[in-house]
């Protein structure tokens, strides 16, 4: 999905195992917390997790924003 | 270490007024571990024992996990060590015997949706290395109230209760079979047979959580650094299968008690390899523990002084970056590998068949591609719920047609591409 979305516009994968999305061919990567919570972390509180979310977003679009040469982890 | 199995061949198996072993028939009194095992819980609703034999029409779903009966004859420990009743002991040496020919399948309502289904005839039974036991199915069911985990929990004590009493029937009972599985200490078995390359077993354990776990003496999985296993401790019970992990390469607690890569490197140790033992790690769903998970396991490769190892993965996705990042980490480290594992490569075998991949994998033995599509025929009997057919993984929406019968991907058969080499498929005859 990444791949065909970034055929009309820039993309970032968002993902947990950065070693799959340089695999599937991503550009702009975001490491994510957890295969089953890649946004969340139910190990912190409600406050702290909302922060986190907020973090990786504002990363994902800085991500976007930036212009890369070759497949880049953010 | 040394452990002799004791193999009682088992070819009858049936209820009957007292539980006996006499000769190759193991009767067993319905009634009375019925009211046992109703005793283990008390969110337990209903259960219920059955027989499936070989060849019978009978289909057996959703299958949680399947099951060796064994018991500790000589020797520290107990079976299922960890978990068991003053089982607090490190297991793997002395005796034990095993009632071969059987097995103790749980089934009942859905936990989570990674279960199975074993036919006892028919096109399924050629897929599933289970048609061909004796099984004593526990059709367990518990209280609406009770969690997924809780509902997981419960059927695993079920499963792991009934092998030990039924295990212990075969304990003053002589064995047709003997055979010995011996390692030294480390110090000797690394430098025994100088001449022939050292080489270990990388054993990976499906541990992501959400009924994706595996206990080692009883601790979850995914809590583990990658440690050393002998790999007698594996026979006795040390690992347990608590995942409901698609059916067809979930390891049951049956494969860890019988791998068969531990018991083909034992047939050719000392003339073909030196096999110097295993080590066990997880499959997280952290990046971050997949790379120490991967490190560690390397460390300890490079400590035994391996040349080659042998590495399996159970289950697949994001899995296969651990089973690739060991590739590579052990690889690098000088270490050769040969990765074992079943691939998911659509239903025509398309598509990439791993999650991920690496340059660094030379050899690959594949355990088969779970997704061709097969029809099983309608049984007479189906023990547990046909009802789940739809919502296993491997079944669709569809899958179940009115007459019972089913068209289904092969990953919704327990073991059909076990990821330890546990299962039937191969490539060519023999």
């Amino acid at each position: 999905m990444v791949k065909e979305i970034e055929k009309v516009m820039p993309v970032v994968h968002l993902a947990t195992v950065v070693p799959i999305s340089k695999t599937v061919g991503a550009n702009r990567i975001v490491p994510a917390i957890a295969i089953p919570h890649p946004l969340g972390d139910p190990t912190v509180n409600l406050k702290a997790e909302k922060q986190l979310r907020k973090d990786l977003i504002e990363k994902g679009l800085a991500a976007l924003e930036t212009s890369i040469d070759e497949q880049t982890v953010f | 270490m040394k452990l002799e199995v004791g193999d009682i061949h088992v070819d009858a198996l049936e209820f009957g007024s007292v539980s006996t072993v006499e000769g190759h028939t193991v009767s067993i009194n319905r009634e009375e571990l019925t009211s046992y095992l109703k005793t283990l819980d008390n969110r337990l609703t209903s259960l219920e024992l059955n027989i499936a034999r070989p060849g019978e029409s009978v289909r057996i779903m959703p299958v949680k996990d399947v099951l060796e009966p064994r018991v500790k004859v000589e020797g520290k420990g107990a079976i299922f060590p960890g978990i068991a009743a003053n089982g607090n002991e490190m297991v793997g040496c002395g005796r034990t015997h095993v009632l071969k020919g059987m097995a103790i399948v749980t089934a009942g309502k859905i936990v989570g949706f990674q279960e199975g289904v074993i036919d006892m005839s028919g096109p399924g039974a050629d897929y599933c290395p289970f048609s061909d036991k004796l099984n004593l199915v526990i059709t367990a069911e518990v209280e609406e109230s009770c969690t997924p985990h809780e509902h997981e929990a419960i059927l695993r004590k079920v499963g792991q209760e009934t092998a030990l009493w039924v295990g212990r029937m075969a304990k003053d009972v002589e064995p047709h079979e003997v055979t010995t599985y011996e390692t030294k200490s480390l110090a000797e078995q690394v430098i025994e047979n100088p001449e022939l390359p050292r080489v270990g077993y990388i054993y990976m354990l499906q541990s992501q959580g959400l009924m994706h776990d595996t206990y080692l003496y009883g601790v979850d999985a995914k809590q583990i650094l990658p440690t050393l296993l002998e790999p007698t401790e594996a026979m006795d019970g040390a690992l347990t299968s608590g995942n409901c992990v698609a059916a067809s390469d979930k390891v049951t607690t049956y494969m860890h008690q019988n791998n068969p890569v531990i018991h083909e490197l034992f047939k050719h140790h000392g003339t073909r390899y030196n096999f110097v033992g295993a080590i066990v790690t997880n499959e997280n769903v952290t990046l971050k523990d997949k790379e120490r998970s991967s490190a560690f396991t390397t460390k300890l490769a490079s400590q035994l002084g391996l040349d080659a190892v042998i590495v399996t993965e159970e289950g697949y996705g994001n899995p296969d970056t651990d089973l690739v990042m060991n590739c590579k980490r052990l690889e690098d480290a000088g270490i050769k590998t040969v990765l074992i594992t079943d691939e998911f490569a659509g239903r025509l075998g398309e598509s990439q068949a791993l999650a991920d991949s690496t340059d660094r994998a030379k050899a690959m033995v594949t355990c088969g591609n779970g997704n061709p599509v097969v029809d099983l025929p309608a049984m007479d009997v189906v023990i547990g719920h046909l009802d789940t057919t739809d919502h296993i993984v491997g079944g669709y929406e569809g899958s179940l047609h009115e007459d019972g019968s089913m068209t289904i991907e092969i990953q919704a058969i327990i073991g059909a591409t076990s990821a330890v080499g546990f299962h039937n498929l191969a490539a060519r005859a023999g």
